[in-house]
């Protein structure tokens, strides 16, 4: 089944590459549709984000994945870097699933 | 730019691997699917046995905003024939459409460039996948030292560098929120698309 599924992105991800290459579209999407499609990317990954924060394995939280969060956050729109975020992200909630 | 795709595909193989999915399948993803926030979330969703048509949904509604980049640049390759520009598209990526609209809005008409560049950016994301993978699979229990977290910490950094107006700090926060309250509802399947469909509506009605 993950390999349906690689099969399945993979072609899903190059026909949202290549349909406007091969085909040409007649005037442009409405201004709230533009700005739909530019937030999607956003939204799903904040998306992906929610569960793993507020419910880690199918269960409430007990603060430590939330407390992590915060950190990275705070760390990614200091330090601007994405592999400073995980680092962070990564030792606090080592650190404070032991609390 | 090359240095941050070398750092996220390492990572990439890191945490898939981590995941325990098959170092064949690790390479597959980054070879044909090639679009680093789909396939860390394809991870996130194999490990929760996501069923097969969520996982595609969800990556083809991540990649929607690559019909908008192709779409701004399919006049500049208007004149070549069909198989190249069919071949130019696999390469299309957030941060080779970033490369070449600077290059076109410079004054460059050259096309080499982007080849040249959206090309290297593949090579090097399967190169670093595979150091991930090898890293990855050095490492041993991922709970234990908070490595199952890397990935959602990823995604955090992601969308907070991606954040460019107010409008999207709301979108993403709602988005968490919805998707989180859905999965603690025990609807976790369908709880990121409908979270992640729903919230850029806000986008739709509020002014920038």
């Amino acid at each position: 089944m993950i390999w349906v599924a690689i099969a399945g992105s993979a072609l899903a991800t190059y026909l949202t590459r290549s349909l406007p290459f091969a085909v040409r579209f007649r005037g442009r999407l409405p201004p709230a549709a533009t700005r739909y499609l530019e937030a999607l990317p956003v939204a799903i990954i904040a998306a992906l984000v929610g569960p793993a924060v507020i419910a880690p394995a199918g269960a409430l939280t007990h603060g430590a994945e939330p407390l992590a969060a915060a950190l990275v956050i705070a760390t990614v729109a200091w330090r601007r870097s994405l592999l400073a975020g995980v680092i962070v992200g990564v030792v606090s909630v080592a650190l404070l699933r032991l609390i | 730019m090359l240095g941050t795709t070398l750092l996220v595909g390492t990572t990439f193989g890191v945490v898939a691997r981590q995941s325990g999915l098959d170092p064949l399948e690790i390479i597959a993803m980054s070879l044909f699917v090639f679009a680093g926030a789909s396939q860390f979330a394809m991870v996130q969703l194999f490990s929760q046995s996501a069923p097969t048509p969520i996982v595609i949904a969800s990556v083809l509604f991540i990649n929607l905003r690559h019909l908008l980049m192709a779409t701004s640049l399919s006049p500049r390759l208007r004149r070549l024939p069909l198989e190249r520009r069919l071949f130019a598209a696999f390469f299309l990526t957030d941060e080779s459409f970033a490369m070449a609209t600077g290059h076109f809005r410079r004054g460059g008409r050259s096309l080499a460039y982007y080849f040249t560049f959206a090309i290297a950016l593949f090579v090097l994301w399967n190169l670093a996948t595979m150091i991930g993978i090898f890293v990855g699979g050095a490492i041993g229990d991922p709970r234990r030292f908070g490595v199952d977290f890397a990935i959602t910490a990823t995604f955090i950094g992601i969308v907070v560098l991606a954040i460019r107006h107010r409008a999207d700090i709301v979108i993403a926060i709602v988005a968490a929120l919805v998707a989180g309250a859905l999965a603690l509802a025990g609807a976790s399947t369908i709880a990121v698309i409908t979270a992640g469909a729903i919230a850029p509506l806000i986008a739709v009605f509020v002014r920038r």
